[in-house]
């Protein structure tokens, strides 16, 4: 029986193995490596030259600053967008599973459909945007092409892509909590914003965690979003270290310094998933 | 469960040595591409012809093979960037395309790679493209000390499309061609509405880099010093990027979060734009946009442009059958290159572009006036980081954030450091020449 269990295993077990923990080893390996794949003569390991040459690398931190300050604004948008949407279809007497499918389909959508999509909402010439602005006699905004613009732009759009997975996510845990609680706060004469500090937010605390936790980790890697509508631009100020190191392995060929990189990127998510650990499971 | 039993763990092995088996049969047959009868070769080509002109390269495809049943070329086209991973990947690994295209840009990176063929072959023997039939300084893009990298299949200068509609309206009978009369179509050309607003523009900037690298050779500017060096903030190369910078200054182009270039162009907003031959392909599928090409006019001391080309390579490591039948398909194409021009390309070979059919086409052959005087893309392994900073100096100088100097003083440092590392890595002195 215990072979047949196995036997079930295996097919995720060697693709697991050959697909994720292979090229993680490869990785780490090639990142005290030089290989650049355009002069493969010259690969041999360099210890932490390449891990020094990042550190000092102002392009790495450029991309570290875009990366951290993505993460900055999308954790907290999609956390406050997705508490509402979730609070919205929670108290919703009907209509509930209809609302629900269709707050999560945008992230049925790839990035490269939703990119192209939201690449004519910001056109500053025909797009949706400046079109209702100067509707309603506002002046166009340059929604990708300025930088003070273009990473709130990406955020929105990435908010719109993938709030509904963490409202989803959050009604459930919404719906978990007894209804007893809110009954009993009820008699007491609790108000209803009461009730949502008192009750609502510590219950949700630990799927909240869960939420900040795993929308930090996709928010430190993200590349898609900018890749499709600024291409890291302008003047890099939207290029995150995903794209920095894309850029790195497979337009300069560096593998060997690409994979670097890598490895500081899991490290920094690694300090701030700790924290953010750390700091959710402390008691209010 | 009833599978694994009935099949048994021998069975299960035995099935999955088949599977395996399978992958590998795929695997030669990508890799040395597929011998399928005693007399045919069947060849792989791959390049980045997603447009148009991936069309008209199928069609000429499909009379090649028409016309060699012993040799069948299929193509695959894909966007450059995703091209250029896969090649790269794939061809060092011995299981790449026998016949691809490289942009003479980056031949530097790709031929270092070690999977391109020595083509010197093609220009010998009693079939021989002649050598002699390409402008040197084209040849000399595919040629790594006394081997040929490929055969330039085309060439890509950049020029200027005009509406003449929008020209003739504002008593504009010819394309500017020197700067006092493009300064003047810029203000003629240029419209506002009561507020202020342009409603017409007279000029737009496409990619920016591009309209950048086209006044460099204007300017007697270049990318890198005769020993490699990095050169990029040269006075010609300040002077070029200076116009611009002033242009946007003077509020003479839209502003740069405008987004307006090829798009404005085409819908009648933009008057001039300076891009590629190969643009010509939208145009063709344009209605009612009167277009007229002609040469980027001259701002600087001297005529001048960017191009590029298109050429044509073999992979390291076929078999005699399958070099030959693609040595065939190369000599088919040059040879026929004037079909490849009607897309939008200008072709590399001279005796091509002297035809009376070439002299037919407006738009290439107004192009191809600039071709004594083009210069292409810096000639280096490290092109990508070399043009990132270039693109970083022409955005800061176009957006108002930098002085030309001063911009391209920091590229010219960033692309330095690049060099440098790529020499200390490959062990490559500063001459080109190999150390000790």
């Amino acid at each position: 029986m215990q072979r047949t269990g196995f036997l079930f295993l295996a097919p995720y077990a060697v693709s697991f193995a050959i697909f994720v923990i292979l090229p993680i080893v490869v990785s780490f390996v090639l990142s005290f490596m030089r290989f650049d794949l355009t002069a493969q003569s010259s690969a041999g390991f360099v210890g932490l030259d390449n891990y020094k040459e990042a550190l000092h690398d102002n392009y790495f931190w450029s991309a570290v600053k875009a990366t951290l300050l993505f993460a900055a604004m999308i954790v907290p948008g999609l956390l406050v967008i997705g508490l509402s949407m979730a609070l919205g279809i929670n108290a919703m007497a009907r209509g509930r599973a209809a609302v629900r499918a269709l707050v999560f389909l945008p992230g049925m959508l790839n990035i490269a459909v939703t990119g192209i999509l939201w690449q004519w909402f910001f056109n500053g010439e025909f797009g949706l945007f400046n079109f209702a602005l100067k509707h309603f006699g506002s002046q166009g905004q340059p929604w990708l092409s300025d930088k003070a613009f273009a990473m709130p732009s990406i955020v929105l759009m990435s908010v719109w892509w993938t709030v509904g997975g963490t409202a989803i996510i959050l009604l459930t845990a919404l719906q978990q909590i007894p209804g007893m609680y809110f009954e009993a706060a009820a008699l007491d004469g609790a108000s209803t914003m009461r009730m949502f500090r008192h009750i609502t937010l510590p219950l949700l605390k630990p799927v909240m965690s869960f939420v900040v936790v795993t929308t930090s980790i996709a928010g430190f890697q993200m590349f898609g979003q900018a890749f499709m509508l600024t291409r890291g631009g302008p003047e890099l100020s939207t290029r995150g270290v995903a794209q920095y190191i894309y850029e790195t392995a497979f337009n300069s060929y560096r593998m060997g310094y690409g994979a670097a990189m890598s490895w500081l990127l899991f490290a920094l998510i690694s300090v701030f998933g700790i924290f953010q650990i750390r700091m959710m499971r402390r008691p209010a | 469960m009833s599978i694994f039993s009935n099949l048994g763990i021998r069975g299960s092995i035995l099935g999955l040595a088949a599977i395996v088996a399978g992958i590998g049969v795929t695997r030669s047959c990508e890799g040395g591409g597929i011998v399928t009868s005693k007399h045919r070769v069947d060849l792989t080509f791959w390049n980045g012809f997603t447009g148009p002109d991936g069309r008209r390269m199928l069609e000429i495809i499909r009379d090649f093979n028409h016309d060699h049943p012993d040799i069948q070329v299929s193509m695959q086209r894909m966007d450059w960037a995703t091209y250029y991973n896969k090649l790269m990947v794939s061809a060092m690994d011995n299981r790449g395309p026998q016949l691809f295209v490289v942009h003479a840009s980056t031949l530097p990176r790709m031929y270092r790679s070690g999977f391109i063929e020595n083509s010197a072959r093609l220009y010998s023997g009693t079939e021989a493209i002649p050598s002699a039939d390409y402008d040197p300084y084209v040849l000399e893009q595919v040629k790594f000390k006394d081997q040929f990298a490929g055969v330039p299949l085309d060439i890509h200068p950049q020029g200027m499309y005009t509406n003449a509609e929008m020209l003739r309206a504002t008593g504009i009978t010819q394309p500017p061609s020197d700067k006092a009369s493009f300064m003047r179509a810029l203000r003629a050309l240029t419209k506002k509405s009561g507020s202020g607003d342009a409603t017409q523009w007279a000029f737009a900037l496409t990619l920016w880099r591009n309209n950048f690298q086209s006044l460099i050779p204007q300017f007697r500017g270049r990318y890198l010093k005769p020993n490699g060096d990095a050169d990029l903030n040269n006075p010609g190369n300040i002077a070029a990027l200076q116009f611009l910078g002033d242009l946007s200054r003077e509020k003479l182009i839209p502003p740069p979060e405008n987004g307006l270039g090829w798009v404005g162009y085409r819908q009648k907003k933009v008057a001039m734009v300076w891009d590629g031959v190969y643009m010509l392909g939208d145009l063709l599928r344009l209605q009612g946009l009167d277009y007229v090409a002609a040469p980027i006019p001259q701002i600087g001391p001297q005529p001048g442009t960017m191009a590029d080309s298109h050429v044509l390579c073999i992979r390291k490591g076929l078999s005699e059958a399958q070099r030959t039948g693609a040595e065939t398909f190369i000599r088919y194409l040059s040879k026929n290159s004037i079909r490849w021009a009607a897309a939008g390309q200008v072709p590399a070979r001279r005796s091509v572009r002297e035809t009376a059919e070439f002299a037919g086409m407006p738009v290439q052959s107004a192009f191809a006036r600039q071709i004594p005087f083009m210069m292409y893309p810096p000639r280096t392994p490290v092109l990508f980081e070399v043009t990132l900073e270039i693109d970083q100096a022409v955005e800061k100088v176009i957006r108002g954030n930098a002085d030309a100097k001063t911009a391209l003083d920091l590229a010219n440092v960033n692309a330095q450091r690049a060099i440098d590392r790529d020499r200390a890595e490959q062990k490559i002195a500063p001459s080109g020449g190999q150390k000790p």
